[in-house]
C-alpha cells in the first residue's frame, strides 16, 4: 500500500512534464538518459522523490516515537507534542539557528548543519527527562502531571521562541517560521540519508520491544519478574524517542499529532498489543504523512499548505476522542 | 532454595521489617500469615528482589543480585497483590506474557499449548478472547495465576513462586483450586511462598507457617507448631480456640 501511495504521490504535483508521465521521467533519470531536461531531472529527483522519501521516513519515526512513549507512560495521550518533547526540540533548534547565525562565518558548514539537529535532540531529551521526573514516581505515571508538565514546557518553549523571532534577522526569521509550521519542502537527499541512519539505529533497538511494552502494562515490578530489564528499557526509550523526535524536528519542523493519530487507529484494531502496533505504526505513520503531504502540496496548488495544519486538524479531534473515552476510566 | 538472614527494611524511619530470617527447602510450601501491616507483603517484595535490601539474599546458592534478569525469570515468578486494572489486551495475550522469557518475536506452538492448558486449569479458557478490562476481580486474579504459573513451566528443577494474597476475590471453589495448583507445583521439588489471610486454608495446605507481627517473626514452624491458641491470639490481638479438623486432622482455628 505504501508503495502504491508513493507512486501516486509521485504523479501528483504542480510541475508539468510536457505530457510525459513522471515515471517515464524517473525511468529516464535512473537509466541516465542524456536527453532528459535538467529541470525535469531536478523536479523528479531532487524535489518530488526526495520529498516523498522524507515524508515516509519522518512519518514513520514520528508514529513509532508516539507509540513507544505511550508504552512508557502507559497512556494513549502521551505523544511528543502533548508532553512537550517537540517544543523542547523546537526551542533548542531555534536557539541554535539564531545564536548559530552569529558564529556562522567561523563554523564549517558541516558543523552548522548538524548543530541544529543535535540541539533539537538535546532539547527533546531534556524535555523528556523533565516530564518523566515530574510525572512519574515509583513506577506510576500521573497522567494529569504528565500533560500539565507538557503544557508548561510548551509555554516556556513558545515564549522563548517568540522572543527569538522578535530579535532575529530576516533570514533567521524565515527559518524560525518554518520550524513552527512544519513542512517537508526542505527535503534533500543529504537529510534523507541522515534520517535513514537514525531510523535504522532506532528501529533495531525499539521495534523488538513490543513484548516489553506489553509487560509494562502489568506494572514495572511485574515486568521485571517477566525477565525484562525495566531500567535499561526506560533509558533506551527516553534516548531513542528523543533522538527520533529531535531529528524529525530539525529537518521538518513541528509536524504535530502523527504520534497520536497512528497508534489511535491501530489500537482500534489490535487493542494495545504492542507486538503488533509498534511495527505497524512504522508503516502506517509513513502512509499517513505521505497522504497528508501530498494533499498539502496539491490542495491549494500552485502554493502549498503547511503540513502541520493538516495533521493537527485530524489530530485535535482524536485527542478529544481519547480524552472522552479516558474520562470514564479516570 | 532461598535463604535470607536478618532482613530489615525501613521506610522513612519506620521499620517495616526488622531482623527477619527466612529459609526455605526444596519442595516446601511456606505460608506467611499475620495481621494487617505486619510486613507480609514487604517481606515478599524483598525476597522477590523488588526492593533492594542491604542484606544478602541467596537464591539457589547464588546471590540474588548476581542473577541475570531474564534467566531469573525462568526460575522464579511472582503474583502481585495489586494487579493493574488497565490492560487493554485480550485475556490470552495477558496469559501469554508468562511465556515472554521463552520466545523472541512470535510465540511457538508449545507456548500457545502451555497457556491454553493453564487457562483450562484456572477455568478462564472460555474468557480467552474477552478483553481483560471487562473481567470481574476474581476472574482477573485467575488470569494472573495462569500467567504466573505458565511462566515457570519449563525443564528447570527447583523453581520458586511468590504469591501475594492470591485468593483475594476468589469464591470458595476457586480458592481451593488455586491452592491445589500451588500445592501440585510444590510436589515436583519446587517451592512456594504464599501470603495468606485464611489461617485454616494455610493450615490445610502449607508445609511451614511464618507468623508475622510488627515486622518481626512471631512464630515459625509446621502448622501444628505455629497455630496454637497463644500464638494466634497474641499476634492478632483477638481471642481464638484451636481444635482438630474432623477430616484432615490439621489444626482448625475458630475466632471469637
Amino acid at each position: 500500500m505504501l508503495v502504491i501511495l508513493a507512486i501516486v504521490a509521485l504523479y501528483i504535483g504542480v510541475y508539468d512534464f510536457n505530457g510525459v508521465s513522471p515515471f517515464t521521467v524517473l525511468g529516464q533519470f535512473i537509466k541516465g538518459d542524456p536527453n532528459l531536461a535538467l529541470s525535469d531531472k531536478y523536479v523528479i529527483w531532487d524535489v518530488r522523490a526526495s520529498r516523498i522519501i522524507m515524508a515516509i521516513l519522518v512519518g514513520s519515526m514520528l508514529a513509532v516515537s508516539g507509540t513507544t512513549l505511550q508504552g512508557l507512560f502507559k497512556n494513549p495521550l502521551a505523544t511528543g507534542e502533548a508532553i512537550g518533547l517537540t517544543s523542547g526540540a523546537t526551542l533548542l533548534a531555534a536557539i541554535a539557528i539564531v545564536l548559530g547565525g552569529h558564529f556562522k562565518q567561523y563554523l564549517p558548514e558541516m558543523v552548522q548543519f548538524s548543530l541544529v539537529g543535535i540541539s533539537a535532540f538535546v532539547g527533546a531529551l531534556l524535555a523528556m527527562m523533565l516530564v518523566y521526573r515530574i510525572s512519574t514516581s515509583a513506577g506510576k505515571t500521573n497522567v494529569v502531571m504528565m500533560l500539565l508538565s507538557g503544557v508548561a514546557i510548551t509555554s516556556i518553549g513558545f515564549s522563548i521562541t517568540g522572543f527569538l523571532i522578535y530579535i532575529s534577522k530576516d533570514e533567521q526569521l524565515r527559518d524560525l517560521t518554518f520550524w513552527n509550521m512544519g513542512s517537508l519542502a526542505g527535503a534533500t537527499w543529504t537529510k534523507n540519508i541522515v534520517l535513514t541512519v537514525v531510523l535504522i539505529i532506532s528501529y533495531t533497538i525499539l521495534l523488538p520491544k513490543g513484548k516489553a511494552l506489553n509487560a509494562m502494562m502489568l506494572g514495572e515490578k511485574d515486568a521485571q519478574h517477566l525477565g525484562i530489564n525495566v531500567e535499561r528499557l526506560k533509558k533506551q526509550i527516553v534516548i531513542i524517542t528523543s533522538l527520533m523526535v529531535g531529528t524529525c524536528v530539525a529537518f521538518s519542523g513541528t509536524i504535530g499529532f502523527v504520534g497520536l493519530i497512528v497508534p489511535y487507529i491501530l489500537r482500534l484494531l489490535f487493542k494495545s498489543n504492542y507486538v503488533f502496533i509498534l511495527p505497524l505504526s512504522a508503516v502506517l505513520g509513513s502512509i499517513l504523512l505521505l497522504i497528508a503531504d501530498t494533499f498539502s502540496r496539491s490542495i491549494v496548488a500552485p502554493s502549498e499548505l503547511p503540513i502541520g495544519i493538516l495533521t493537527s486538524l485530524i489530530g485535535g479531534p482524536i485527542f478529544i476522542a481519547i480524552l472522552i473515552k479516558f474520562k470514564k476510566s479516570l | 532454595m532461598i535463604k535470607a538472614h536478618q532482613i530489615s527494611y525501613k521506610h522513612k524511619e519506620f521499620h517495616i521489617l526488622d531482623g527477619v530470617d527466612v529459609s526455605l527447602d526444596y519442595g516446601e510450601f511456606l505460608a506467611i500469615v499475620g495481621p494487617n501491616g505486619a510486613g507480609k507483603s514487604s517481606l515478599l517484595s524483598v525476597l522477590a528482589n523488588e526492593v533492594k535490601s542491604k542484606q544478602k539474599i541467596v537464591f539457589k546458592d547464588k546471590n540474588l543480585n548476581d542473577w541475570e534478569v531474564r534467566e531469573l525469570s525462568k526460575h522464579k515468578a511472582k503474583f502481585s497483590q495489586h494487579n493493574s486494572n488497565d490492560i487493554t489486551l485480550e485475556v490470552k495475550d495477558v496469559v501469554m506474557m508468562g511465556r515472554y522469557p521463552y520466545f523472541d518475536a512470535q510465540p511457538r506452538q508449545e507456548d500457545i499449548d502451555a497457556t491454553n492448558d493453564r487457562m483450562h486449569e484456572t477455568e478462564v479458557f472460555h474468557l480467552k478472547d474477552r478483553e481483560y478490562n471487562t473481567l470481574s476481580g476474581g476472574e482477573k486474579q485467575r488470569v494472573h495465576l495462569s500467567r504466573v504459573m505458565v511462566q515457570l513451566e519449563n525443564e528447570i528443577t527447583h523453581k520458586l513462586v511468590f504469591l501475594d494474597e492470591p485468593l483475594n476475590n476468589l469464591d470458595v471453589k476457586h480458592q481451593y483450586k488455586a491452592l491445589e495448583i500451588i500445592k501440585n507445583f510444590t510436589k515436583n521439588t519446587n517451592s512456594a511462598i504464599v501470603v495468606l489471610h485464611d489461617l485454616n486454608l494455610a493450615a490445610q495446605f502449607a508445609d511451614k507457617i511464618l507468623l508475622m507481627k510488627s515486622g518481626r517473626v512471631a512464630a515459625y514452624g509446621t502448622p501444628e507448631e505455629v497455630f496454637t491458641a497463644e500464638n494466634i491470639s497474641e499476634a492478632y490481638n483477638f481471642p481464638c480456640t484451636i481444635c482438630e479438623h474432623p477430616i484432615t486432622n490439621n489444626p482448625m482455628i475458630i475466632f471469637g
